[in-house]
């Protein structure tokens, strides 16, 4: 599989990705302002004019003169340590420094994203072409670099607005998203074939709030939104080995609360449980995990009498043939799809891949034959119990499509 | 602070170690005999970093001995509690004394006493003889020993920088007085990393306050009546462990250890040893930079005035720093060269040359090929020449013109072979040769083997990088292209204005190497039952 793969991601690599500049020369002039009016607010709330950018006069209005933390800490160099973890921390001690956070947010975003975007076209195409990278990710999954793919921010409104400057090529085209709907979760469903879970899968019920009714033993329509926004934090968490002390920081409730959702978790899903005991138990019997397609993940310390070393691997042992099987079955998706595009001579062609999710330039008039031609090869790409779906869209950006 | 000239460092080893091995838990270094060289490697990077950046006069690094000391004797729960040590780091330690023995620096250990205890020492009387000093340790115990000569150094670490703490830092830290105090709240508020209970109940806020109200963990248990209801309760009933505590968390200042300043003081590197370490751990660039540092490293010892080289590794992450590793350089060790292993390399650089060659393609099942260009960009490289290898030792350099018709031309005459399908197609990185041939409109077919996704299969979490794959399967070291283009990044020259007959050796070298690289890792892809894996869906 990785072998076939090379052609079809040296293809997308030569295609590239069209963008629209004054897409972000409109929306850099936009955070150029933003910028401009959070620099004022924080000037407005710290009393004085000072350049925030500069970690040293930063650190001095902070500690000297607001005296935000008396505790604050020097580096050696002198200079008070301002980093986004310690302001963080002190954000409800000032109204400055929530303000000094955003600052540096929209600056990172202007910097990484918006204006540099634009000088990665490359002159031959007048296109973005990311790279690829097929074996640096051990779990299986592909990176990519120049850019970056999987960094483009998706959570904020305004990192939304970067994948609005990935464009069609002209106006015959329209680009399609296809992204797997919760595929690791499918995918812990087939491998523990945990029946609930399964049945959830399969009559289409929401997975968090099917997960909430039984850790919180209510009927499904009395699960409230807090139940499961607390659910699918224990969903996706499971599979990277959260602790009580995790998922109480993450949901920012008590550990105790913590804990009970977590033991609640396993006392109603017991197949995931011995599934996860299994995963760690074959891993400590041969020395490494697999994917469902045989990819091998060698876990060193999986014996180790040290708990830290140990409790690493374990971890590993249960995220990677999850993590890597998801990656096995968009990489053969790609794989027949490229070989469907080409066979069928279809002037569309498959541009992108980020996460769990294939990016199409499409010919309009080929729009109708390339979706389920998508849909079909992406669920099939390997056989499972479990039901797989793909969310589809279109659009004349990639925000838009997906 | 006025700065002595005399500067003594004192490393707390082990905690440094641990330090080192825990900063790339994430993704340990993995060198090729399946040797984790985290520790080894990361332990290198902040001596370094101390070499280059603080330039001490002087420097020890102390270690604890097996033997308990009088505080296992005390307290039978003294450390009692730290998890076994994981077996990587276990291993790395004997290397890690290698190491340190290659750069002549004295280790320090004594029977019965702990490393903090021999730092302890060390320091007090350092200070007697003029010296200022550092003690490096991220452990918070050593506040008790700052005084205005002696300073806690915590290494840099991902985040942040080195940290210097001195007399006014250690007050504001633990909110007291006078360093002596830190002994004090340690022995009421306990010490978790050492299993020192302190006054159960009793936190860091209330410890801080207590001792800011009665000085001394002794005056608090004399005060104890005048607490309030439960503290009260709590000193009175664990005074003994207070106390205790307070002995367990005194570092000792008076080990029977002698202070020998000529013993202690910086030496320069020995070269020959150390290079002997660097190779088996196959720290290329480290090797690199340690000799090249070397003269910087002599001149601190007299101080000279000269500025010194700019600092190799930032603040930000001096363990982690294995950028340049990358960058692989001349490695130790008895491994073959271009100039030893008798080969063939051919230049094809007329019609009929290439014809010949073309005819040979067409014959065989599968071929290994390379491409040399302007550019690592594909989508923004031109071609400078072509690489093919069909049996081992034996390969061909086919030079391209710079100017892109005739170029094209040129690889066309190589269209019908790149395009069979009936031909297999093996390459290190291949993807990267068939973009580039993409630009001159050829479009490589047939069944792809490319030893890098194939290494990748084998060692998911190693590099596979040519050099180190020919390294370890081959025993062979492959011309190093800073050879043809230059050094440094900066003065690096085309590849396109390198003469010919260089490019031949160094590009007929690449393919013949990936194609017996392709003969190793086959058989390990089969092994390791992952052919299948990689070859399941190439007949789609």
């Amino acid at each position: 599989m990785e072998m076939p793969l090379i052609p079809v991601l040296a293809g997308m690599e030569t295609e590239g990705v069209a963008l629209d500049p004054n897409a972000l020369v409109e929306f850099s002039a936009q955070l150029e302002k933003e910028i401009t009016v959070v620099e004022a607010a924080v000037y407005e709330a710290a009393g004085m004019k000072f350049n925030i950018s500069s970690p040293k006069q930063l650190g001095e209005v902070f500690f000297d003169i607001l005296k935000i933390d008396p505790k604050a800490k020097k580096t050696k160099t002198g200079q008070y340590a301002t980093g986004e973890d310690i302001l963080s921390k002190l954000a409800d001690k000032h109204p400055a420094v929530q303000m000094v956070l955003e600052y540096r947010g929209l600056v990172k975003l202007k910097n990484t994203y918006v204006d540099t975007l634009p000088s990665m076209i490359k002159p031959r195409t007048g296109r973005i072409h990311t790279s690829y990278q097929q074996a640096v990710a051990a779990t299986g999954r592909l990176s990519s670099n120049n850019p970056n793919l999987q960094n483009i921010p998706i959570r904020t409104e305004r990192g939304k607005e970067v994948r609005k400057a990935f464009v069609a090529r002209n106006a015959n085209y329209i680009l399609v998203s296809a992204d797997y709907s919760q595929i690791e979760l499918r995918i812990i469903a087939e491998f523990s074939k945990d029946e609930s879970m399964l049945n959830a899968f399969r009559h289409g019920i929401d997975i968090h709030t099917s997960t909430a009714s039984k850790v919180y033993n209510v009927p499904l329509d009395q699960v409230t939104s807090e139940m499961r926004r607390n659910a699918k934090m224990v969903n996706f968490g499971i599979i990277y080995g959260i602790s009580a002390f995790g998922l109480s920081q993450r949901l920012n409730i008590p550990r105790k609360e913590a804990a009970t959702i977590i033991e609640n978790y396993f006392r109603e899903f017991p197949t995931i449980k011995s599934y996860m005991d299994g995963s760690i138990e074959s891993a400590r019997k041969n020395g490494y995990v697999e994917t469902i397609l045989g990819r091998k993940r060698y876990l060193r310390d999986i014996n180790s009498a040290n708990a830290v070393v140990r409790g690493f691997a374990e971890r590993n042992a249960i995220n990677a043939p999850i993590q890597g099987s998801a990656a096995d079955m968009i990489k053969v998706a790609m794989i027949n799809i490229h070989q469907t595009l080409v066979d069928l001579n279809l002037k569309s062609k498959m541009i992108l891949q980020v996460h769990d999710e294939l990016v199409f330039d499409v010919a309009i008039e080929e729009l109708e034959i390339i979706k389920p031609i998508i849909r079909e090869k992406m669920v099939n790409a390997i056989q499972m119990k479990v039901p797989i779906e793909v969310e589809i869209g279109a659009g004349k950006n990639w925000l838009e499509a997906h | 602070m006025s700065e002595s000239p005399k500067k003594l460092f004192l490393l707390d080893g082990m905690a440094l170690i641990y330090r080192a091995y825990f900063a790339f838990s994430k993704s340990p270094r993995i060198n090729s005999k399946g040797l984790n060289t985290s520790a080894m490697f990361g332990f290198t990077n902040t001596l370094l970093e101390i070499l280059n950046k603080e330039k001490p006069t002087h420097i020890a690094v102390a270690f604890d001995t097996v033997a308990p000391t009088a505080r296992h004797t005390e307290f039978e729960a003294y450390k009692a509690h730290r998890d076994a040590i994981p077996e990587d780091l276990a291993i790395s330690i004997p290397w890690v004394f290698e190491i340190i023995e290659g750069f002549n620096i004295p280790v320090l250990t004594m029977d019965g006493y702990e490393a903090d205890d021999i730092i302890g020492t060390l320091a007090k009387e350092a200070e007697r003889q003029g010296f200022t000093t550092y003690m490096m340790t991220p452990d918070k115990d050593f506040g008790q020993l700052v005084s205005e000569h002696i300073f806690m150094y915590k290494p840099s670490s991902f985040g942040s920088g080195a940290e210097i703490l001195g007399i006014p830092e250690i007050l504001k830290k633990f909110e007291i007085a006078n360093v002596s105090q830190v002994i004090d709240i340690l022995g009421l508020w306990g010490d978790a990393a050492d299993n020192i209970p302190g006054i159960p109940g009793v936190g860091e806020k209330t410890a801080k306050q207590l001792i800011a109200d009665y000085g001394s963990v002794e005056n608090i248990i004399a005060n104890a009546d005048k607490l309030k209801g439960k503290l009260a309760d709590k000193v009175k009933e664990h005074a003994n462990l207070a106390l205790l505590s307070k002995k367990l968390a005194t570092i000792i200042t008076d080990v029977p250890i002698e202070f020998n300043e000529e013993k202690l003081r910086l030496e320069p590197v020995d070269k020959e040893k150390l290079s002997a370490v660097f190779g088996e751990l196959e720290f290329r660039a480290l090797a690199k930079k340690v000799l090249n540092e070397e003269i910087t490293t002599e001149t601190t010892i007299t101080e000279s005035a000269s500025p010194k080289q700019a600092t190799l590794f930032g603040d930000a992450s001096a363990v982690a720093n294995d950028n340049d590793e990358s960058n692989e350089e001349a490695p130790a060790g008895n491994l073959q060269t271009i100039d030893t292993i008798p080969h063939q390399y051919h230049l094809a650089d007329t019609v009929e040359k290439r014809k010949s060659l073309i005819a040979q393609l067409e014959n065989v099942k599968s071929f290994c090929f390379d491409t040399e260009t302007t550019n690592i960009d594909a989508n923004n490289a031109e071609l400078v020449g072509l690489s093919f290898a069909i049996t081992p030792h034996e390969a061909w350099y086919i030079p391209v013109p710079a100017n892109y018709d005739e170029a094209r031309e040129l690889v066309h005459e190589f269209k019908a072979v790149f395009e069979n399908k009936n031909i297999g197609k093996t390459g290190q990185n291949i993807k990267y040769d068939m973009m580039m041939l993409k630009w001159y409109d050829v479009a490589v077919q047939g069944p792809l083997f490319d030893t890098m996704l194939a290494h990748y299969l084998v060692e998911p979490d190693m590099r596979h990088n040519m050099n180190l794959l020919a390294e370890v399967y081959l025993n062979y070291e492959p011309v190093k292209i800073e050879s043809l283009i230059g050094e440094k990044k900066s003065e690096q020259i085309s590849m396109r204005d390198v003469d010919t007959s260089i490019i031949k050796d160094y590009a007929a070298e690449d393919a013949d190497i990936t194609l017996q690289l392709q003969h190793k890792l086959e058989p390990e892809l089969e092994k390791h039952q992952l052919k299948n894996y990689s070859m399941k869906w190439r007949c789609l």
